[in-house]
């Protein structure tokens, strides 16, 4: 139901007009042709316009795949598997890894935060096969995104975040360091100043990053 | 499921180029008493525990007891965590994985055993432990999400800008409940937090009431059963919102957080809400008409998702009676009376910390004025701790020689505390 006002306004309030403020006599007609007719205009694209069920996307019209990832939206299905450069079966050779440790010396430099340094941590040794190889506390649950090196365990750092800071690898296949948006920053080696949030920074063999309150990464050429 | 009513209080009248509407708008919420027991919702406790937290040695004990505290009166089945800030923000439960944890009896005596390992040191930056919070809670349970926040020091870990950038970053994304511990926080500060979250502030003076307060604020929260009502205003072409405030229980600006959803209509957020009353104060500016018309200058809708709960309006008609359109409404102007004495209020403070005691003498005794009249004796009695008054209808005072800051500071504070009509303060 629309109503007119007095100045031709069409309006959804039929007490008042929606646009000018003006009141709308009883007698105006409703103005119900018009109604209907912007109605079916709601109704329509709204149900067009279902999401990507994968990377939720908007579907673009029609389209059978999805522009995003390449959903099947027909066949109701995920992309088929990309065709590997390396051939099937073949093991990509890692030839730098990231160990990752728990510091004392880092922890005791933060002075006293009231937290307790873990026992009995060992180390963990990632070798870095993938172009983004992600640092962070995973919240372990259905959907998220887990990072890929996960400091998630009995003995979570208490200060690292969600998705923390990455591993990128450069075009000469080193790595860089790039801190994802961390809530406690990140540093690289003695340098107490915090790298700058999103921003790449080489690293070199033997680099250590540092976060939270005890992790040290350091990555080394294999 | 709550119930909402909205009423308008105004005089409509204005007079031959009149073009200022006030109006109070009250927002009641009733329900049947019970919130939903629904899971869902989510509550967090951040914890300072920077260095100064241990002088005196009772804070931090004080603090880690009314965190267990706390922690008891969350319902079970509403996820929960503790963070303990210094310069940096600290996880202190969960620490295992899977987020934020639904309270059980087993998770709250987990979560009460890693609050009482505790200690204090380092430094304060209370833009991170705003940045955890709303990492957890951005993957917890929908439903309201609240935190309560004490703090006993000032910001020095980080600059004013950054924790604007911060707050604008986790504005909407849950609210907080601030709570100054000591003297040694800055209530400017603290209160830009609050109100950006659209949480309480207040102050702690004496460790001692600490877990008084912490129960006190957690069983409040636990008895919200809306989340995220919108106050939403529409107002005509041609108009302008001159300002929309909250005048009680405590006056906030809201003017500027408007969010538009339409060329005419701006949403307002307001937060969660369980059985209570609130009253807004708005003044619209319409182009004037011609004598004997009338229109509509503002609708208020309290809207929750795409409901709308209640609504209220506005009307605007001109008459060349000057006995009509002199008239004040009461309601706007007991509330204009409120503002204002908040306002004076922290001028006169202000005024009285840089050294111009004429001033602060003339603002407070103004205060004292607008709280007599008004009856608001809760400020009143604050007010009494910072000066002598000789008289009281005509705002006479001496300032104070001797002032504890703990006075100044709850003055300060609770400035924006107001009264009802005929309500004779609390």
């Amino acid at each position: 139901m629309t109503a007119v006002c007095p100045n031709g306004h069409i309006s959804a309030t039929l007490d008042w007009c929606d646009t000018c403020g003006d009141p709308i006599e009883a007698a105006s007609p409703p103005a119900s042709d018009l109604a209907s007719i912007s109605d079916e205009v709601d109704t329509s694209p709204a149900t067009r316009r279902e999401p990507c069920p994968l990377c939720l996307a908007p579907r673009s019209g029609d389209d059978r795949y999805c522009e995003g990832c390449g959903y099947d939206f027909l066949a109701r299905a995920a992309p088929a598997a990309e065709p590997s450069d390396e051939g099937s079966g073949a093991t990509v050779v890692a030839t730098w890894e990231a160990i990752v440790s728990a510091d004392r010396q880092q922890f005791d430099a933060l002075g006293n935060q009231g937290i307790e340094f873990p026992a009995g941590r060992v180390e963990r040794r990632y070798p870095l096969t993938l172009e983004l190889v992600r640092i962070g506390r995973s919240r372990g649950r259905a959907g998220e995104e887990i990072p890929e090196i996960d400091l998630t365990g009995a003995d979570a750092d208490p200060g690292a975040s969600h998705l923390h800071a990455a591993l990128e690898r450069q075009d000469d296949g080193a790595y860089a360091l790039r801190d994802l948006g961390s809530t406690n920053g990140t540093t690289v080696n003695d340098d107490p100043a915090p790298v700058s949030k999103q921003v790449t920074r080489p690293l070199a063999d033997g680099d250590r990053i540092r976060l939270g309150a005890w992790t040290t990464v350091t990555l080394r050429r294999v | 499921m709550s119930t909402f009513t909205a009423e308008a209080y105004q005089n409509e009248y204005l007079p031959l180029d009149g073009t200022e509407v006030n109006a109070i708008v009250t927002v009641t919420s009733t329900g049947d008493g019970v919130p939903a027991p629904q899971g869902g919702g989510a509550e967090i406790v951040i914890l300072d525990t920077s260095g100064s937290m241990d002088v005196p040695r009772n804070k931090i004990a004080a603090a880690r007891d009314a965190t267990c505290v706390a922690i008891d009166c969350i319902r079970d089945g509403v996820a929960f965590g503790v963070i303990s800030g210094t310069d940096k923000a600290w996880l202190v439960y969960p620490r295992r994985p899977g987020g934020l944890l639904a309270a059980s009896t087993e998770t709250r005596e987990e979560a009460k055993r890693a609050v009482r390992e505790l200690t204090a040191g380092g430094g304060t930056a209370i833009g991170r432990w705003l940045t955890l919070a709303a990492e957890l809670f951005a993957s917890a349970p929908a439903g309201i999400h609240h935190a309560i926040m004490l703090t006993d020091g000032e910001n020095r870990q980080e600059t004013e800008a950054e924790l604007d950038a911060i707050l604008a970053s986790v504005e909407g994304q849950f609210q907080c409940d601030c709570r100054g511990v000591g003297t040694d926080w800055v209530v400017s500060e603290l209160r830009r937090v609050a109100s950006t979250l659209l949480g309480t502030v207040d102050i702690i003076a004496d460790p001692a009431d600490m877990a008084d307060d912490f129960r006190s604020m957690m069983e409040a929260a636990m008895g919200k059963a809306t989340a995220n009502v919108t106050l939403r205003l529409w107002t005509p072409q041609t108009a302008t919102v001159a300002f929309l405030r909250q005048v009680s229980p405590t006056i906030e600006e809201l003017t500027d957080r408007a969010s538009a959803t339409g060329a005419l209509i701006a949403d307002y957020p307001t937060g969660s809400w369980g059985q209570e009353s609130r009253d807004y104060h708005l003044c619209i500016k319409v182009p004037p008409r011609a004598v004997g018309e009338e229109m509509l200058a503002g609708r208020v809708s309290i809207v929750e998702g795409d409901d709308v709960l209640a609504q209220a309006l506005i009307k605007a008609t001109w008459t060349g009676d000057e006995q009509l359109s002199t008239r004040i409404n009461r309601e706007v102007a007991h509330y204009t009376g409120q503002a204002e004495l908040a306002e004076v209020i922290q001028d006169g403070l202000e005024a009285r910390k840089s050294g111009d005691e004429a001033t602060a003498t003339f603002k407070l005794g103004r205060a004292v004025q607008l709280a007599t009249e008004s009856a608001n004796e809760g400020t009143m009695k604050l007010l009494r701790a910072v000066v002598e008054v000789d008289d009281a209808a005509t705002g006479t005072v001496r300032l104070r020689r001797e002032v504890a800051d703990a006075d100044e500071m709850a003055l300060d504070t609770r400035s924006t505390r107001t009264v009802r009509l005929g309500a004779g303060g609390p």
